[in-house]
């Protein structure tokens, strides 16, 4: 944590070795939270490149006295739902206009992941977004029911219960795994 | 260990992902040059602090106030002489954002209005209502139909004069848009725009030209607003329309077709044949384009070809039809049919077509017609090596797949490509190593630079030595 603490205030200075170090010491926790909620490795990577893009321009504006890992978990949260929220408002598209819209690019490399992960995160999709948010925010972050019910805006009784459901949820999805 | 806590541990020892070393790069390189461009751009705060020093002590405030007033002088004297402030792309950006009203005006070679839109943007970046008049689209899919389509935020209304009908759709089920995603499409301008021009003259006046990948356009900016004025052959305007822009009436002597979810009237026959015409042009595609790319050309002419007998506005589908003829030692058909496909994007640049022509005219020993095509391709394909993004309808071009979302060009793999195709129409090879890092291509991407400039002789060379393609993602090898 001290180590962040530095890093924050050497960023704050306009250090682009602090930001770089950053980026290294976070990118893959953000990465498998953006996976484990969305399970597209594209989108999961622009989430994650919004974030630190955003968060580098914060630049010398930038104060937070809290923790970093927890700030940047909660962008990528946040950009999660933003795109989960647009997915649903997406209409249909006319491809038929060809005029000046063309087809947009996607991220240029790949993640790396076991086959483990992958069938994981497939197996986390079948559960509601805010129980599949609640058991990665707990699980892969590490983080508190009580912080987790501050980012989500509900009741700590609440938070648990969607932890408890989205468990039982998961280990029917993964049954014979879990029962070997 | 309960079943709850394996399944705790399983995903805290198995969900990992993380990102592959070109990826990881990338990604920081982006995020560091977001950082350098937002110090570009941000004020010192130092120097406030500062001023707000010096401005403590009267004697030295009396000689403060004495050097501004010089300094207002003298920059009176020099403002027409200044250069304006330097200009950031996120400038544009952040002006992109603020806009809730675009209207966009296209002309033909007599200035005459091709093509006009109203558009209402939101403030998440989507589009809420819409005016497109005489769109193209409906035109090039109904002949005789000088026609209109008016979203207001609920129903999507298109004008078949051709039909004396209007149709109503759910805004949910049929929406035409300018751009798709407006929000992304900002966001690629932060992240991949570049400035290829300051203060540069524009029709009599300064203005900034900017490259914006995502719609492949470059494009004006206005020094004071910040918002373009101009893409590719677009005019672009802020200004509110009158309410009755965006309200659907309808024509005297018009029939009012509504196929909203719910609407009780049985939709005319010739609406059922088209949407069931629409469905199997689309399934014919589908199938068609996997038979070009399962190298099955036969199987692919033939179902495209059934898809442009029924509906000849899919340029698309003209197109691979043109690529699985070419497979097929077809090349007069495939000249034929890529020929047709310029004609009906006439005003657009369509350099993939042109590119795929010149080879289609090689093999018909056409020399002058190949050379003419590639005198029109050669510059954005160069242009390509260092702008990838600009070769990306390439890919798009010789994978009906990218179509699809099932291949995501990296730009190592488009670059390599690029060069490819510049080896077979130059028979050059100035080298590149497509494993190795940027600064080791430059004299390569530079050489390609100076052959067009100095140089840029055709010597198509069907056996060129290519460069393998490096593996991206994964998915498009």
């Amino acid at each position: 944590m001290l180590e962040d603490e530095i890093l924050k205030w050497k960023f704050k200075g306009g250090s682009s070795e602090a930001l770089a170090r950053i980026y290294e010491k976070y990118v893959d926790t953000l990465l498998t939270l953006a996976m484990g909620l969305l399970n597209d490795p594209y989108e999961a990577e622009d989430v994650v490149q919004d974030v630190f893009t955003r968060f580098a321009r914060s630049g010398n504006g930038f104060t937070l006295r809290g923790s970093l890992k927890a700030y940047l978990t909660t962008a990528v949260v946040n950009g999660v739902r933003d795109r989960v929220r647009r997915d649903k408002r997406r209409p249909a598209r006319s491809d038929q206009d060809v005029s000046l819209a063309s087809a947009s690019r996607g991220p240029d490399e790949e993640l790396v992941f076991a086959e483990d992960a992958a069938r994981l995160s497939s197996a986390l999709m079948e559960l509601p977004h805010e129980q599949r948010e609640t058991l990665m925010l707990k699980l892969k972050s590490n983080m508190k029911f009580r912080e987790i019910a501050k980012i989500q805006g509900v009741s700590i009784n609440t938070v648990q219960g969607r932890y408890r459901y989205g468990l039982q949820k998961l280990r029917a999805q993964l049954n014979g795994e879990v029962e070997q | 260990m309960t079943p709850e806590e394996k399944v705790k541990s399983i995903l805290q020892d198995k969900l990992h992902f993380s990102a592959g070393s070109k990826l990881r790069r990338r990604m920081l390189a982006r995020v560091l040059d977001a950082q350098r461009e937002s110090q570009k751009t941000k004020p010192d705060s130092p120097r406030g602090a500062v001023r707000r020093t010096i401005t403590n002590s009267r004697t030295a405030k009396l000689a403060s106030i004495a050097a501004l007033v010089a300094i207002a002088a003298l920059a009176i004297s020099l403002v027409p002489k200044l250069t304006s402030p330097a200009y950031a792309i996120e400038q544009t950006v952040e002006a992109l954002q603020n806009v809730r009203f675009l209207h966009l005006v296209q002309r033909d070679d007599t200035g005459q209005i091709r093509d006009e839109r109203w558009i209402e943007i939101g403030m998440d970046g989507f589009q809420i209502r819409y005016r497109q008049q005489k769109p193209h689209a409906v035109i090039a899919k109904y002949p005789g139909a000088p026609s209109m389509v008016i979203e207001d935020g609920q129903s999507t209304a298109v004008y078949r004069d051709d039909k004396k009908a209007v149709i109503l759709y759910d805004r949910e089920d049929q929406q035409y848009q300018w751009v798709g995603e407006l929000g992304k499409a900002f966001e690629n301008l932060r992240q991949e725009g570049k400035i290829l021009e300051e203060n540069t003259e524009y029709q009599g006046r300064l203005a900034h030209k900017v490259w914006w990948p995502y719609l492949s356009v470059e494009c004006y900016v206005d020094p004071e607003t910040k918002l373009p004025v101009t893409l590719g052959d677009a005019e672009l305007s802020y200004e509110e329309p009158s309410p009755e822009i965006f309200e659907v009436v309808y024509p005297e002597g018009y029939a009012i077709v509504d196929a909203r979810p719910g609407a009780t009237e049985p939709l005319p026959d010739w609406l059922l044949e088209e949407k069931s015409a629409d469905a199997k042009a689309s399934d014919a595609i589908k199938q068609g384009t996997d038979a070009l790319m399962d190298g099955d050309y036969a199987t692919a002419a033939e179902l495209l070809a059934t898809v442009v007998e029924t509906q000849p506005n899919r340029n698309w589908a003209w197109f691979w039809l043109g690529s699985a003829q070419y497979e097929l030692g077809q090349y007069d058909l495939a000249v034929e049919n890529y020929t047709r496909v310029l004609n009906m994007l006439e005003r657009y640049p369509c350099y993939y077509c042109n590119y795929a022509r010149a080879l289609a005219y090689a093999q018909l020993d056409a020399d002058e017609a190949a050379e003419e095509d590639l005198r029109i391709c050669l510059p954005e394909m160069v242009r390509a090596l260092r702008l990838p993004s600009a070769g990306f309808i390439f890919e798009y071009a010789d994978d009906p797949m990218v179509r699809y979302g099932q291949v995501k060009p990296s730009e190592p793999e488009i670059i390599a490509r690029m060069i490819n195709r510049l080896r077979i129409v130059s028979g050059r090879n100035f080298g590149y190593d497509p494993n190795a890092e940027a600064e080791a291509n430059e004299a390569a991407i530079a050489a390609w630079e100076e052959w067009l400039e100095t140089d840029g002789r055709i010597d198509i060379t069907l056996d060129a030595e290519l460069l393998s393609i490096p593996v991206g993602n994964g998915q498009s090898q």
